[in-house]
């Protein structure tokens, strides 16, 4: 469910278009009332159509959305593991991203239309969800880019100075040697089935 | 003066766009990606014809009585 104030703007919303619904006649003979039904009729409906949309593409970024599928809840379950090399778990339990939307954080390309591409590949994914099927293996669609890795790390001193980044700097930065090659456990799924996770005491 | 004509698409894109805004409100009170990609294609083009119903009506009206 989305927020209360944004299901009370819709719910007011539709109050308003009710009641310009039965006012109609009156209103329209008037020009002051024709007024009241361009606003009530046309720029309130759209208004409030573009703040769910905007609402509900924030949304959409979160952690809660992209494991609201029960596909994706053993990668959610990978965030918690016990394992300090499991990028996604050292990320997420070193607070090194968002926790509200740790998805969305690393998966998401940082180009121009990284957004969008992220937002279109969520569509696909609901397609395999309720239409084409979910592929046994879950997989990215492309190789993952160091870029995304360097929109954070790029000139962070640890990462500079880190002595097995030193010699191999140009081709991380030119993305032709993968942190991934290194840093090789993106998700730890065998300690996801093996239930070993990681508590704050 | 209105006619009944105008007054009846006036109604027509009030319910156009209450129902835009229903189908919105359904998804955001049951929120999963599905209703979310139901309610952003059917609730704003639904809302968007139900503006130009209104602005249409208005216009006929208008051009009949010489105001336009």
């Amino acid at each position: 469910m989305l927020p209360l104030s944004a299901i009370v703007a819709l719910v007011v919303g539709i109050a308003i278009v009710a009641f310009l619904f039965f006012g109609a006649e009156a209103l329209a003979g008037q020009t002051v009332g024709r007024l009241v039904l361009l606003a009530g009729l046309l720029a309130l409906p759209l208004l409030l159509s573009l703040g769910n949309i905007s609402y509900g593409l924030h949304e959409s970024s979160s952690t809660r959305f992209c494991l609201s599928c029960h596909e994706m809840q053993r990668h959610g379950k990978s965030l918690f593991v016990d394992n300090k090399q499991a990028l996604a778990a050292a990320h997420y339990q070193n607070r090194l991203v968002e926790r509200e939307s740790v998805c969305y954080s690393c998966h998401k390309d940082y180009a121009m239309f990284g957004d969008v591409t992220a937002k279109l590949n969520g569509l696909r994914h609901v397609w395999a969800h309720y239409v084409a099927g979910v592929p046994k293996k879950i997989e990215l669609y492309k190789p993952y880019p160091n870029s995304n890795c360097l929109h954070c790390h790029d000139d962070a001193r640890r990462f500079i100075d880190g002595p097995a980044h030193r010699p191999i700097l140009p081709a991380l930065y030119a993305g032709t040697t993968s942190c991934l090659s290194c840093h090789r456990v993106a998700h730890d799924m065998a300690k996801v089935d093996a239930d070993e996770l990681w508590q704050a005491h | 003066m209105t006619t009944p004509i105008m007054t009846k698409k006036i109604r027509r894109a009030a319910m156009l766009a209450g129902l835009g805004l229903g189908v919105q409100l359904v998804a955001a009170l049951h929120w999963t990606p599905a209703t979310f990609i139901l309610s952003a294609v059917l609730g704003p083009p639904l809302v968007l014809a139900g503006g130009v119903l209104f602005l249409v009506a208005v216009w006929k009206n208008m051009k009949d009585k010489g105001a336009v």
